[in-house]
């Protein structure tokens, strides 16, 4: 009969409704995980100085492109604050870790090319203007400037070049070995990079320029692969079986692959492996010999296209990219192998419960009652279901610090749910106070010793929340989500159950 | 048996309560003020590779790169599972991709872990915690005086709470444990914890109607010594199952700022105000 009535008492009720709302979200959303315990690296990105939010933004997507080109899966960047950049990246082995950390620490190497001759680099872009529509010519303007000396050689190299393709890279494998499909090689030999047919198609543009060999793929033996390596720095494995990787590897040779991405065209993955953004058609105006410092590309799309219009503001980085604001340097690495962070994890969930159990042990030998002991228990553990639940909703990275954090909002839960029960036993013992009143009393008692230490503990670790760059901040977020879903749900529910429970015994 | 020692607790000169714990805190002052805990590779700035796994001896690798050049200091870390872990610490500006390279090729097996944090890094961090400690500090100071308003009790709250974590550092730099992020974390927590038992023994003695003070001092100090048992028992659990570095160091520390909270709530915070009710009683 207690039962139902305390299955209908409001307080009760929201907890079970919490717990339940927080089993559905983990299930249907599923925790994130941080890196140290998934395994990953963290990469902190600090700026030369510090910088206001557009030039944040711009640092940002220059660092994101490039790191793009080096095909790494599912790379986050996080600005905080306004000096710092954020770089998670999953699952990476330890190479990939370090091609990243390489390429931050490089500034971002800009050229433009045109017919296999480079004519700018970086140092030439003077100016990249805002990126604009024109509504004449129906596309997407990025409008910079270069230097006199390379609109000199363009104007040389152009003349009467009408339709020929213009080609701007960033990052390019200079002096590699590119094995690819067949498919890709004649894709890449094609009129979709050459445009006009008097042009030279892109391999040879390639070699020219940069030194990159282009070659397709049909089942050469290892010797003549190291063959046409000699003099490179690199091999690259374009969608090419990875067997050739371990063989090469062990003629000394240094080899990286490269694989499409899901939802990708084999054009766009072109360009992502080349670090290459156009091919630009050649317009009639740049053609009569006559040097133009004011240049722009444009890219064909309506007003509303946001597709046109996120590739003109990434050609715009490009551009820029080559002498960006600021400088960028690592400064700090978190690197956990996947295989440890997955030790890691299991560990804790061991350690919890074990945490759970002494608990409930510990609570048993003060009181000898199974009937507060289990509560108790049972009290922390949806404190912990509904933590995670929160977790889960807003998309938290649940790293090591956070968990810890969920851990010590526990510690603090239990201590108050033994001051609770403490007052209500205290009442039964002392003075068989049994009239409402008296335990009204002692609850408030109780209560105000709650919110007391709840406020310190949330006013605390609010600072560290606030103050902290670092991961601690995980621990300050789930001690505070512990501490407020402490009070407001499971401490009252706590509250009215061991009331039912301890007068019940009379 | 525990009962009668609390009881006696209960009974003790409150003057000669208040001595002990003050002694204790001197020498932890003493303790730091010869030997500061050191500061971990985040707040100092550096390299650490760890690795996992896979029979290494600490020894050899400090050799094997030793005579590579690399100036690096090697120590290796026992869990009390039986495993062991070797962790590699180096300054900023070393090759760590050469430090890699040469213990892979000898140790095929170990999994490998890296951190490094460079010179402005650190630097923040420091300034950071500086920064969070002192503010959560004054927030803790001006919450509980809003609670109690009155002076002499809110102060040895306050007091307790400092006196903790000063006990704590020093017990850090005695049993060899850095002071990093994680533990600043932890000092932080243990404000909360602090104030949880001192408020407790605050409100029971202040507010008591019922009973005498010795009887509430009893009662309160029953229900503090089974809420600290039962934290110290999930942290010692946490602390023997779990080898992620974060979590051993701040459970650690928690432990450490639990010992001296008992002491410092249940023997100088009641001895104070055990003074200082029965000094209200003679006047």
């Amino acid at each position: 009969m207690n039962l139902k009535k305390l299955l209908l008492n409001g307080r009760v009720l929201l907890l079970l409704l919490v717990i339940l709302v927080s089993i559905i979200t983990i299930v249907s959303q599923g925790i994130t995980y941080g890196l140290d315990v998934s395994g990953g690296v963290e990469i902190t990105a600090q700026l030369e100085n510090p910088v206001d939010q557009s030039t944040m933004e711009e640092v940002r997507t220059s660092l994101e492109t490039r790191l793009n080109t080096l095909g790494v899966k599912d790379i986050t960047l996080e600005p905080w604050g306004d000096q710092i950049i954020k770089i998670r990246v999953a699952n990476v082995t330890e190479e990939e870790a370090n091609s990243i950390i390489n390429t931050i620490n490089r500034q971002g190497v800009f050229y433009a090319e045109f017919n296999g001759i480079i004519f700018a680099t970086g140092a030439d872009i003077n100016r990249v203007d805002q990126v604009s529509y024109d509504p004449r010519e129906g596309a997407w303007i990025v409008p910079f400037s270069i230097s006199k000396e390379a609109a000199e050689k363009f104007a040389q190299l152009a003349l009467g070049k009408v339709g020929y393709p213009v080609d701007i890279f960033l990052d390019p494998p200079v002096d590699s070995l590119l094995i690819v499909p067949q498919e890709l090689y004649s894709l890449m030999s094609s009129g979709e990079f050459q445009f006009s047919s008097d042009a030279k198609p892109l391999p040879s543009r390639l070699k020219e320029a940069f030194n990159i060999d282009i070659v397709p793929y049909g089942n050469q033996s290892i010797e003549e692969i190291a063959k046409l390596a000699r003099g490179k720095e690199k091999v690259i494995l374009v969608e090419v079986n990875s067997d050739l990787e371990s063989q090469l590897k062990n003629l000394g040779i240094k080899v990286e692959e490269r694989e499409l991405r899901a939802g990708e065209s084999a054009d766009d993955f072109v360009r992502r492996v080349l670090g290459l953004y156009g091919p630009y058609r050649l317009q009639e105006g740049l053609t009569t010999g006559e040097p133009h410092t004011e240049l722009a590309i444009s890219i064909g799309g309506s007003k509303e296209d946001i597709t046109a219009m996120k590739q003109a503001q990434v050609v715009s980085v490009v551009l820029r990219s080559g002498s960006l604001p600021v400088k960028v340097f690592v400064e700090g690495v978190n690197y956990i192998p996947p295989t440890l962070g997955e030790q890691f994890k299991k560990q804790v969930l061991q350690a919890g419960l074990a945490a759970l159990l002494v608990v409930g042990l510990v609570v048993y030998l003060h009181y000898r009652k199974v009937k507060i002991a289990v509560p108790v228990v049972l009290t922390s553990l949806s404190e912990v279901v509904a933590i995670l639940g929160v977790a889960a909703l807003i998309k938290w990275n649940l790293d090591l610090p956070s968990i810890a954090g969920i851990i010590a909002a526990i510690g603090t839960g239990v201590d108050q749910q033994i001051v609770i029960t403490d007052e209500l036993l205290g009442g039964i013992k002392v003075g068989k106070i049994t009239k409402r009143s008296g335990i009204l009393k002692r609850m408030g008692r109780a209560f105000f010793v709650i919110w007391a230490s709840a406020t310190t503990t949330i006013v605390a670790m609010s600072f560290l929340f606030r103050f902290f760059v670092g991961g601690l901040r995980g621990f300050a977020f789930t001690t505070i989500l512990g501490v407020l879903i402490g009070i407001l749900i499971t401490r009252p529910a706590y509250a009215e159950i061991a009331k039912v429970l301890l007068s019940e015994k009379r | 048996m525990l009962e009668n020692t609390l009881k006696k607790l209960a009974l003790t000169e409150p003057k000669k309560m208040i001595t002990y714990p003050l002694i204790v805190f001197l020498v932890a002052v003493l303790v730091l003020a010869v030997h500061f805990p050191n500061l971990g590779t985040d707040l100092k700035g550096g390299v650490v590779i760890t690795l996992h796994g896979g029979n290494v001896n600490s020894l050899d690798v400090e050799t094997l790169l030793k005579q590579q050049n690399f100036d690096v200091t090697v120590r290796e870390i026992k869990s009390i599972t039986g495993d062991t872990r070797i962790e590699i610490r180096a300054s900023t500006d070393v090759n760590v991709q050469g430090i890699i390279d040469i213990v892979k090729s000898k140790y095929p097996g170990v999994t490998i872990s890296q951190t490094q944090f460079g010179p402005s890094l650190s630097r923040t961090a420091q300034e950071q915690s500086l920064k969070a400690v002192s503010m959560a500090f004054i927030g803790m100071a001006v919450v509980v005086f809003l609670f109690f308003r009155i002076p002499l009790p809110s102060l040895t709250v306050i007091f307790s709470a400092f006196s903790d974590m000063v006990i704590a550092l020093a017990l850090m730099s005695v049993f060899g444990l850095e002071l990093t992020q994680a533990t600043i974390a932890a000092l932080l927590m243990l404000i909360g914890y602090s104030v949880d038992s001192n408020i407790l023994l605050t409100t029971k003695l202040l507010r008591r109607k019922e009973d005498t003070i010795e009887g509430a001092y009893f009662s309160a100090v029953s229900t503090g010594f089974t809420m600290s048992t039962t934290t110290l028992g999930a942290l010692a659990s946490l602390w023997v199952l779990s080898q992620a570095e974060v979590i051993d160091m701040i459970a650690a520390v928690l432990i450490f700022g639990l010992l001296a909270d008992f002491m410092n709530t249940w023997i100088l915070n009641a001895g104070v105000l055990r003074w200082y009710l029965q000094r209200g009683e003679k006047r």
